[in-house]
């Protein structure tokens, strides 16, 4: 790639743009100059499920041989065929809103989130998007149309970081909503029991589902590179706060977070998820590279 | 063992051992916080790391801290020393030794006590360097000495060898202040000494606060001279008189108290008796442990004037002052004239027969300090009133021509006289014949009826010739008195009756007295002669008359105590001898003071008899002392000895250390300790930059 496009994915760069759809071409397009095009298949009309008649409801679109099966009426619902329907699930909570050096973890989630939705419609894939601390704060199901990317992205604007993480329960929930096999990309920082985290999304595995996760550290939080004698508060938990030198459990610290990697990563690839680790320093092409690497 | 420090004005740099902890403290509280979402992960690494981070974080504060305290100490320089040796280098040394040469020294160490602490204070001068400087200061320091610190040690073995023991207490609070002044003077290392048996009675007397100046920082280690035995211990306490006066050929009683301060009690212990070099009686005593016994000694003594007596103890192994010296002023008999102005053929009727009982009352001629001789009116003109101190004249009707210039000669001179009233009496005839001699001018007699007789009512219990009246009995015989005949006069009275009239008058003429009692010398006028009070009145008045002189006891006064003398105003201007125990004489100035002339002796520094040689042309019966006693302190004699942290405690603040006379015979070490601290505070400093590298 040429050095010009380097500015493309910088996060400093990227943070300076504050509208995020053009934050989103600008990455997307960015990445696929010189691409060659996705493998598009068209479109056509499937049956999704049937669900009961309620007064308002179209008569034609009863279907009366489920009448005769079900005596009752039933409405039959169809759902636009595309070749991948992608769950881009985004961690709104707190902790995400740490930024040590120009962008934060959730702007940056933001930002690579709307690259892919933009990539996958661009595709004339579906892409939905949920997002979620303790609880699912918005849910944008899965669409292709072309304009559904500012849907999305009112979805991501409207609810900004805030409380804490329980990615565990989240995923559980939606494993339980989500029905149709599709894509399942959690961009989060997990922050929370590893055990957990993929218990939920091998649940997603066992429905047919792909899974990728994009685990979303800062930088500071791998090196924790600070001086004195700091006081350190947690963002999420109001009450857990603590003393230290970083200098004398720096190395520690970071043996830390590396064994938490590490564990992320093996139990990943022992449950067949895709697992990336992307520092925010890192420019989004790579988080992106790992998409279209997937998609072949 | 201690450690003391040359330049100990650095220790102040201790205090900034605490900076290292007060740069943490701050640091803590200037602390950053930061909001981060991995707190947990920053939990776990310090719970993993926790035991190894937090020893290394104060095993850092310590070195640090150490570093500081070692660079604070080799600023100060510490000496480590063991024993009692002196500095093998570092420096001149200013030593000066206090040698307790008080009395109690004698009997310490066994009975060498003295000759070792001799023996220790040339040991510690042998051990001076080239360029080291010592003095020797004894206990027994006056104001007068002069000293100064010197390095020839020949000269210093000779003021050593110099040094006796003195009769007196020690001097410590001197002695230190001397050797404090010494050594206020720039020197490398400066050093104390006291070598000392550790007595009680001198160290009681001392205190930190009766220094005139001391310096904490110069090391002060006492050597004790200790001992094995626990010898017999006991000392003369008190020497007192036990009868009335001291006369020639009269009985004497001297009473003494022997003590004994040890835990044994003492046995046959022979207590003597002498006066003047002869051994005049001597007693066997035995005295209870921690107790005290009194003797009593009789004997006479034949001639007048002044004696040196002397109680000595002798028994084996006696520790304690065995000799109390005390002196003796005998008296001679008073001689007194009775004159019986009517004369009776039988002896109690007569005028003076209970004067001359009162007198002698025994009648034996060496059984009273007085001698009265009784004459009638005629004798008076053949009567040579030299022999006599005392006149009475007793109802004598009226004074011969010739007798009244010889009477008043015999006044100016310094003699007594004591007028009796009576029916005899004729008042015109003294009122006309002794003029302003007689204390009251004379009116007329009054007499009546025994019942209706005047009781007395004042006394004055302030004058010398009555103070002895002052007893309860001698009170209330007194005033029992019935006075039913007097003479009537004016002046003030000494005595009075309760209707006013003076009973006792008093006139001095030139160096004499005349004294006049208004009522008679027998029972015609009042009661009086058979009352208890008469006879001590009589003898009390006599002995006023005659200048107040009945011989006495001095149980003297105690080394380097000072002493006062009294002369007639004449005196003043010349010098007094007092010749010392050792035969020394020293001369005194006697100056003036009010009526008197005095001389202070303050040389007393010699337990034993001091005797006084009066100026040419002196009067040997002025009243003044020709001897007086000077006595070691009875204290110490007592052989008690303070413990270490006793001593410790009496000189704190001074730091002390108490050392046997072993320790200082066996020598001791010195370590300058800056190399090891130079060495350890090396270490420490890479000790610790190894350290803070590895956090």
């Amino acid at each position: 790639m040429a050095d010009s496009d380097k500015n493309y994915f910088d996060p400093k760069v990227l943070a300076g743009i504050a509208n995020l759809a053009l934050r989103a071409r600008w990455v997307v397009e960015g990445l696929l100059s010189g691409v060659h095009k996705s493998r598009a298949k068209g479109f056509s009309v499937e049956f999704e499920e049937h669900r009961e008649y309620s007064p308002g409801d179209e008569i034609r679109r009863i279907d009366w041989k489920a009448l005769g099966k079900f005596d009752r009426y039933m409405i039959k619902e169809y759902e636009d065929e595309t070749n991948l329907r992608a769950y881009l699930l985004v961690d709104g909570s707190a902790s995400m809103n740490y930024a040590s050096d120009g962008i934060s973890k959730f702007d940056y989630a933001c930002t690579l989130t709307t690259s892919l939705a933009y990539l996958i419609l661009k595709q004339q894939d579906a892409a939905g998007v949920v997002t979620f601390s303790n609880k699912v704060e918005s849910f944008i199901p899965p669409r292709s149309k072309r304009d559904y990317l500012l849907q999305i992205i009112h979805a991501l604007e409207s609810h900004g970081p805030g409380g804490e993480t329980n990615v565990a329960k989240i995923l559980e929930e939606l494993a339980g909503q989500i029905r149709r096999r599709g894509l399942i990309v959690l961009i989060s920082d997990l922050l929370d029991e590893p055990e957990l985290i993929v218990k939920g999304l091998r649940q997603f595995r066992f429905k047919g589902n792909d899974v990728i996760v994009f685990h979303l550290l800062d930088q500071a939080e791998i090196d924790l590179p600070f001086d004195g004698n700091i006081l350190f508060e947690d963002l999420e938990a109001a009450n857990l706060q603590v003393i230290a030198d970083p200098r004398a459990i720096r190395a520690t610290y970071k043996e830390v977070v590396q064994e938490f990697i590490g564990n992320m990563r093996k139990q990943c690839h022992d449950s067949a998820i895709d697992y990336q680790l992307i520092s925010t320093a890192t420019p989004l092409d790579r988080a992106l590279a790992s998409y279209l690497s997937w998609r072949g | 063992m201690s450690v003391f420090f040359l330049y100990p004005l650095f220790l102040f740099g201790l205090a900034a051992a605490s900076l290292p902890v007060l740069i943490h403290l701050l640091n803590r509280r200037r602390l950053k916080r930061i909001r981060f979402p991995a707190v947990r992960f920053i939990l776990l690494s310090q719970k993993r790391i926790s035991r190894s981070y937090r020893l290394r974080h104060w095993l850092l504060l310590a070195l640090r801290t150490l570093a500081v305290i070692c660079l604070a100490l080799l600023l100060a320089n510490p000496i480590f020393q063991t024993g009692a040796g002196l500095f093998a280098g570092g420096g001149p040394v200013s030593l000066v030794v206090v040698l307790d040469n008080s009395l109690s020294m004698t009997w310490s160490g066994d009975g060498n006590g003295f000759k070792q602490a001799k023996e220790a204070a040339s040991l510690l001068i042998g051990g001076l360097n080239d360029g080291d400087r010592a003095a020797v200061i004894a206990t027994n320091i006056s104001g007068k000495d002069a000293f100064r610190l010197k390095g020839q040690k020949d000269v210093l073995a000779k003021e050593i060898a110099g040094i006796e023991i003195a009769d007196g207490t020690a001097n410590l609070a001197a002695a230190l202040s001397k050797a404090y002044e010494l050594l206020n003077q720039p020197a490398g290392q400066k050093e104390i000494r006291i070598i000392t048996d550790m007595a009680l009675t001198g160290w009681d007397q001392f205190s930190v606060a009766a220094l005139k100046q001391a310096d904490p920082s110069i090391p002060l280690k006492v050597i004790r001279i200790g001992r094995n035995q626990q010898p017999l211990n006991g000392a003369v306490k008190e020497i007192r008189l036990g009868g009335q006066g001291v006369g020639v050929n009269l009985p004497l009683q001297i009473d003494a108290t022997v003590a004994n301060f040890g835990a044994t009690e003492i046995k046959e212990l022979l207590v003597q008796l002498s006066i003047d070099g002869q051994n005049k009686e001597q007693k066997l005593a035995t005295i209870p442990a921690k107790g005290e016994t009194s003797l009593t000694f009789q004997t006479r003594i034949g001639q007048a004037g002044p004696h040196a007596g002397r109680i000595t103890l002798k028994k084996d192994g006696l520790a304690g002052n065995p000799a109390a010296h005390f002196a003796l002023d005998a008296q001679d008999k008073l001689r007194v004239l009775l004159v019986d102005g009517d004369p009776q053929t039988s002896l109690v009727q007569s005028e003076t027969f209970f004067l001359s009982r009162a007198l002698n009352p025994s009648g034996e001629r060496d059984a009273s300090l007085f001698l009265p001789t009784v004459v009638l009116p005629d004798g008076l003109n053949t009567a040579n009133l030299d022999n006599y101190q005392v006149v009475m004249l007793a109802n004598l009707a009226a004074l011969p021509d010739g007798f009244v210039t010889r009477l008043q000669n015999f006044l100016r001179q310094g003699g007594g006289l004591l007028i009796f009233t009576g029916d005899k009496f004729q008042a015109d005839s003294y009122n006309q014949k002794l003029g302003a001699a007689l204390p009251a001018q004379l009116r007329d007699k009054k007499t009546g009826p025994e019942p209706g007789g005047e009781k007395i009512d004042k006394i004055d219990f302030a004058h010398p010739a009555l103070q002895s009246l002052a007893d309860t009995i001698l009170q209330e015989s007194i005033k029992s008195v019935r006075v039913w005949g007097y003479q009537r006069a004016a002046g003030k009275p000494l005595i009075a009756l309760a209707n006013g009239e003076p009973l006792l008058l008093e006139q001095k003429v030139g160096a004499g007295k005349v004294m006049l009692l208004t009522t008679g010398a027998d029972r015609d006028w009042s009661d009086l002669p058979v009352k208890t009070v008469f006879l001590p009145l009589i003898q009390s008045l006599t002995q006023y008359l005659a200048g107040g002189k009945r011989g006495n006891l001095d149980a003297g006064i105690v080394v380097g105590a000072v002493k006062e003398l009294s002369f007639p105003a004449t005196f003043v201007g010349r010098n007094l001898r007092v010749t010392k125990p050792d035969k020394q004489n020293i001369e005194v100035a006697i100056t003036g003071a009010k009526e008197r002339a005095a001389a202070t002796v303050d040389d007393n520094d010699q337990a034993g008899i001091y005797r006084l040689s009066l100026p040419a042309g002196g009067d040997k019966d002025s009243g003044a002392p020709q001897i007086y006693a000077v006595n070691a302190p009875f204290l110490e004699s007592r052989l008690d000895q303070l413990s270490a942290a006793e001593l410790a405690a009496k000189l704190k603040p001074i730091r002390t250390e108490v050392l046997d006379l072993a320790a200082l015979k066996e020598g001791g070490k010195r370590v300058d300790l800056a190399l090891p601290l130079l060495g350890m505070l090396i270490a420490t400093l890479l000790l610790e930059g190894w350290l803070g590298q590895r956090f």
